[in-house]
């Protein structure tokens, strides 16, 4: 009796799984699956032949293809300042002992608890006020900030991680505080502040809530195309996009996994 | 004033590094030098905007301008405006929403959390590991774009929403369509949290339980949960902070008929110009996260104890 019980509820939790990882999965694979419809208009799946016709619609759409530039541009641009930004901040936290110092880690990480809305819609009128109107620099602005979070997390991470002991060494050999950083600490840390690059740049690359606040005709990025896009007429064009955005994730996964190795996301645990 | 206080952590433990005077004025130099321009990015790109927001918000609304009217007296009006039955109904939605949402995603996700943390099969784990780390980094318009696909009218949308009695233009399907959108984020977000609380509980202790009788469902509920209660509520805080402050997924997946707080604010820029409106909304938005966050995440803490972060 029991061990029916027990096969019943194991076969329950399984079935669970399974539901969980097809709610997951699917949407997906029919999204790609659709972005290779031949048929010119939104009909059901599955696609009943096959073509690239929607994807050389979006590689013809002017819009999406700059906003593309503008967002890997951005991206790069915003994930660089925020991680130097962050990880010289970081530093200071992990190394020096002062009063306040919760309060300004705390600071330093509490852009990712304040909605992405609110933080869009503080900028447009600081800027406004300001009188500041190039698009490019306010969403460089905004992305910084909203970037911030994930570069000082990674920089703690791996600077609290290293013994205080192997800069000592290196110091009383000779070096001074500068070289021991270069030669030492850093490359130690380099992989981890690199991995909170890769979750910088995603997020950025994802953005819409803050940039749609912030964007003018110039500086359009991706996500804002596409919403526009999605909101005007749903068409299969941004199928195709999402393809190709689901290839730069799988891209990052890669990268992410190189460099740290994405076991260490769940961390190793007592048990396993 | 950081830099004043700042002392040397190695001094005593080395001598002669850091602790003469010139060399501790240098190091206390350089810490101002490393924090100055992460501290001037949060004070003008975050906290002078965010305090404007809120003056903002007091401002009296003129049409056709941008900005409230500065010269004006304070005014109450933008917070009463949110009063209004209507608004309460959106606020209402909204964390009706998130919290379906919230629960689904910690529901669904803690099997998988399981499976990641007791297979015995490396690659099985590392496949999990991937597809969760990947879809957390799905761009949310591949998510909204691909359930609308799934689940809309040219997908699944009729047959479902003929299961539930709706139309699948109707405003419940609508509801359902957001929760999913955002379950589909919370997921990914909630097991990855809770797989690694569950790696730290002694597997050998279901196996006990067993032994003496018990059933393993039993088993399970009595023991592996309770265990990894600090990883749930962790992964609720997160989860339930993200799913109050969604914004694309209510803007496509919500079709005009759910509006979050977010959504709300957005529109009062972009189509009326509304700023000192959109303000007072994106005041009570951010009190939203702070009371979630700070408010609930102390409560669970000093219920729970400190493990939850």
């Amino acid at each position: 009796m029991k061990r029916l019980v027990d096969d019943f509820w194991k076969s329950a939790v399984l079935a669970c799984l399974l539901l969980t990882l097809a709610f997951l999965i699917g949407p997906l694979i029919v999204a790609i699956s659709m972005s290779f419809d031949a048929r010119g208009y939104l009909a059901p799946f599955p696609p009943t032949s096959l073509s690239l016709r929607w994807y050389a619609s979006f590689f013809a759409n002017e819009a999406f293809i700059s906003g593309l530039w503008n967002s890997l541009i951005l991206g790069f641009s915003a994930t660089l300042v925020s991680a130097i930004i962050g990880t010289m901040a970081a530093l200071v936290i992990t190394n020096y002992d002062f009063r306040g110092k919760a309060v300004l880690s705390a600071l330093f990480l509490s852009p990712l608890m304040i909605p992405a809305v609110v933080i869009g819609l503080a900028l447009l009128v600081f800027f406004s006020r300001a009188g500041i109107f190039n698009g490019f620099f306010r969403l460089f602005c905004a992305h910084v900030i909203v970037t911030l979070p994930f570069t000082v997390r990674a920089a703690l991470a791996s600077l609290t991680g290293i013994k205080r002991s192997l800069v000592e060494a290196a110091m009383s050999l000779g070096a001074n505080e500068r070289q021991a950083f270069w030669h030492v600490t850093f490359p130690i840390a380099k992989p981890g502040i690199f991995a909170g690059c890769i979750f910088a740049f995603a997020y950025s690359l994802d953005d819409v809530a803050a940039s749609l606040f912030l964007y003018d005709t110039r500086s359009i990025t991706l996500p804002v195309a596409l919403v526009g896009h999605m909101r005007a007429n749903f068409d299969l064009s941004v199928a195709a996009a999402t393809t190709f955005l689901a290839f730069i994730t799988v891209l990052l996964i890669v990268v992410l996994d190189r460099l740290i190795g994405l076991n260490r996301i769940v961390g190793r645990g007592l048990y396993r | 004033m950081i830099s004043r206080r700042a002392r040397p952590v190695g001094a005593s433990a080395l001598p002669g590094i850091g602790t003469s005077r010139p060399a501790a004025r240098r190091r206390n130099f350089v810490a101002g030098v490393l924090l100055v321009p992460g501290l001037l990015a949060l004070f003008f790109l975050l906290l002078l905007p965010l305090a404007n927001v809120v003056v903002e918000s007091f401002r009296p609304y003129v049409p056709g301008k941008i900005g409230g009217l500065v010269d004006a007296s304070f005014t109450l009006s933008n917070y009463a405006a949110l009063l209004h039955p209507v608004y309460l109904d959106y606020l209402n939605t909204m964390i009706w929403c998130a919290s379906l949402a919230t629960l689904g995603g910690l529901v669904m996700g803690y099997p998988v959390a399981y499976a990641i943390a007791r297979t015995k099969s490396h690659l099985f784990r590392m496949c999990l590991i991937a597809l969760l780390v990947g879809l957390l980094f799905l761009s949310a318009l591949i998510r909204v774009y691909s359930l609308e696909l799934s689940f809309g009218t040219v997908g699944l949308g009729r047959t479902l929403s003929g299961l539930m009695g709706v139309s699948s233009n109707s405003r419940t399907y609508a509801e359902f369509l957001v929760v999913i959108g955002l379950m589909h984020h919370s997921i990914p977000l909630a097991a990855l949290l809770i797989t690694a609380t569950i790696q730290n509980i002694n597997p050998r202790l279901v196996e006990a339980a067993q032994a003496l009788g018990a059933p393993l469902w039993r088993g399970h509920m009595s023991i592996t949960l309770p265990l990894s209660m600090p990883g749930i509520l962790s992964a609720f805080l997160v989860c339930y902070t993200t799913n109050l402050s969604a914004f694309v997924v209510p803007m496509i997946l919500g079709k005009g008929k759910i509006q979050f707080l977010s959504n709300l604010a957005y529109d009062r820029y972009a189509e009326l110009a509304n700023f000192p409106s959109g303000s007072a909304i994106a005041v009570q938005l951010l009190a939203v996260a702070v009371i979630v966050t700070y408010g609930i995440g102390w409560l669970l803490r000093r219920r729970f104890g400190e493990g939850i972060h």
